[in-house]
């Protein structure tokens, strides 16, 4: 069997190359206006808070706010060829293997973003903190840093042992699941996966109302505390981190098999 | 080349496209695909290069299952649709973008063909017209050297010169090793270009034979009555009928057009 078929890491860097050439004016554009929004964004939102009520909660609010929105949009933006029929054809006739188109665009549309987004964001929060503070003295606490929202979430105790896993699951669920809507869905990728998990949630508290209404589960105290395996909140917290990684291994599996058995 | 074994194919909630067919291609010619709207040309030529998959029977291609789109395959076929997509970059920056995914890509060639297209290497890709960027598709696919070129009406977009400087191109640049299928509707625009003819009628070759076996076989000829002795197929034509005739003396060249009629009214050739 020659693996150099199945994965090669110099068409790994083709693949980079061609998307470099053919998106350079859009990764140019984009950024420009990016930072351009954030700016004022940052800038308003210190206005709002009359500059001295600003800290690094407030960066980091607008961080979260930020990084998941920009996140669900840019992931749902994933195998972009999929959108019409002529640039799908393209894409799969193009000769890099499944593997390589697969991990290519989970690498810039996952790894990348959760690698780049903070440093961009802590770049460019900090230069406008510091622009800002020059022209309004007010604005005194104006330097973001990622370390010190860590250790208030860490002394809050929300991300010991299984809570940290969860919650990189939990970030991880969101744009993996647009990511697997874009290869799944050609168009209007975000909406359709909006819907999709919508109605999955709805369905699921469907069933979790009748399950409760019909057995009376809140009259329910078992013995020894203990509902299938988890008897604790320690094992019902592993539980959910195990079950959020098995979600997400599924959904990049059913995203892989989308674009592997994809026909024009 | 391409070997087609009992092939079935369906587009979902849709009756049976394919039921059956089979076909064998060898490389070194260059073959027209000919049918009427709907007869699965399209579909076939998607079959041959794994943008479709096949319900059930073989296909093959260079030895590789097309479905799979293992990269040397990928490597060996090209594909030149009837209707394409080009990024918003210059010929320049699109060749330097996907020629290297290509082992066998011949810049020189491409540079060459782009001036007989009387291109310029540094136009927008989005900014030329369909028929300029038609060229310039073809051109590209001929400098990836690829072992099967599959064209979806090449011709069509295309202005008069333009339809012979691809023929011209096309049939000096053919290597021994090669395969090239050519789907149209405009028959004019590849004869005395294409050198078998495969008919597809519902689905099913109704017809396969290469251009000198239809010349030993039957004559093409003009005449002022339609009842010529032993004529097997007749058109009117203005000033008089376009027939086929078994052939008894000079070879003719091949009117593909009259053939293709012939055979799809179910007349047998030879």
């Amino acid at each position: 069997m020659q693996t150099n078929h199945l994965f090669s890491f110099q068409r790994m860097l083709l693949l980079g190359k061609q998307s470099f050439i053919i998106n350079k004016k859009l990764i140019g554009i984009s950024l420009t206006g990016c930072t351009g929004i954030l700016f004022l964004l940052l800038l308003f939102a210190q206005y709002k808070s009359h500059f001295i009520h600003w800290g690094n909660n407030s960066y980091m609010i607008v961080f979260t706010l930020l990084f998941f929105s920009t996140g669900i949009i840019y992931a749902s933006f994933s195998f972009p060829a999929f959108r019409f029929k002529e640039k799908t054809m393209v894409y799969l006739m193009l000769p890099a293997s499944s593997l390589e188109k697969f991990l290519y665009e989970l690498i810039v549309r996952i790894v990348i973003f959760l690698l780049l987004m903070p440093v961009y964001f802590w770049l460019v929060a900090n230069l406008e903190g510091i622009i800002v503070h020059s022209f309004v003295p007010e604005l005194t606490n104006y330097k973001f840093s990622f370390g010190e929202a860590y250790s208030n979430m860490a002394n809050q105790g929300r991300l010991k042992g299984w809570g940290e896993l969860i919650f990189a699951q939990g970030i991880l669920f969101v744009l993996i699941a647009s990511f697997t809507g874009a290869s799944h869905f050609s168009k209007s990728p975000l909406l359709k996966t909006m819907f999709t998990f919508s109605l999955i949630l709805a369905g699921y508290s469907l069933f979790s109302y009748l399950l409760i209404k019909g057995f009376n589960l809140r009259e329910y105290h078992p013995v020894h505390d203990r509902i299938l395996f988890m008897d604790s909140e320690n094992s019902a917290k592993a539980s959910s981190a195990i079950l959020s990684t098995l979600i997400n291994l599924c959904l990049l599996t059913i995203a892989w098999f989308c674009l592997k058995e994809k026909e024009v | 080349m391409i070997q087609i074994k009992d092939l079935h194919f369906a587009y979902p909630r849709q009756q049976a496209l394919f039921d059956g067919l089979s076909v064998n291609l060898e490389a070194g010619s260059i073959t027209g695909l000919l049918g009427k709207n709907g007869a699965g040309k399209t579909s076939l030529l998607k079959l041959m290069a794994g943008l479709l998959h096949p319900t059930s029977g073989s296909l093959s291609v260079h030895g590789h299952i097309p479905q799979n789109r293992d990269v040397p395959m990928l490597c060996d076929v090209f594909l030149v649709p009837e209707e394409f997509y080009f990024p918003p970059v210059s010929i320049n920056d699109y060749c330097k973008a996907y020629a290297p995914f290509y082992p066998g890509f011949d810049q020189e060639l491409m540079d060459k063909i782009i001036v007989e297209f009387e291109m310029k290497a540094v136009s927008n890709l989005q900014r030329l017209s369909h028929g300029q960027k038609k060229k310039f598709l073809i051109s590209f696919a001929l400098a990836t050297k690829c072992k099967l070129l599959v064209l979806d009406e090449p011709t069509n977009g295309l202005d008069i010169p333009s339809k012979a400087l691809f023929r011209k191109i096309l049939a000096g640049l053919l290597e021994e090793d090669q395969l090239v299928i050519i789907s149209t509707h405009q028959v004019k625009d590849v004869e005395n270009l294409i050198d078998k003819i495969i008919v597809l009628d519902n689905g099913r070759v109704i017809f396969q034979q290469t251009i000198a076996e239809i010349s030993q076989k039957v004559s093409f000829i003009s005449e002022t009555s339609a009842n010529a002795e032993g004529a097997i197929y007749s058109e009117a034509v203005p000033g008089g009928y376009r027939l086929i005739v078994p052939q008894s003396g000079d070879e003719t060249a091949v009117d593909i057009e009259l053939l293709f009629n012939a055979v799809t009214n179910g007349k047998k050739i030879g």
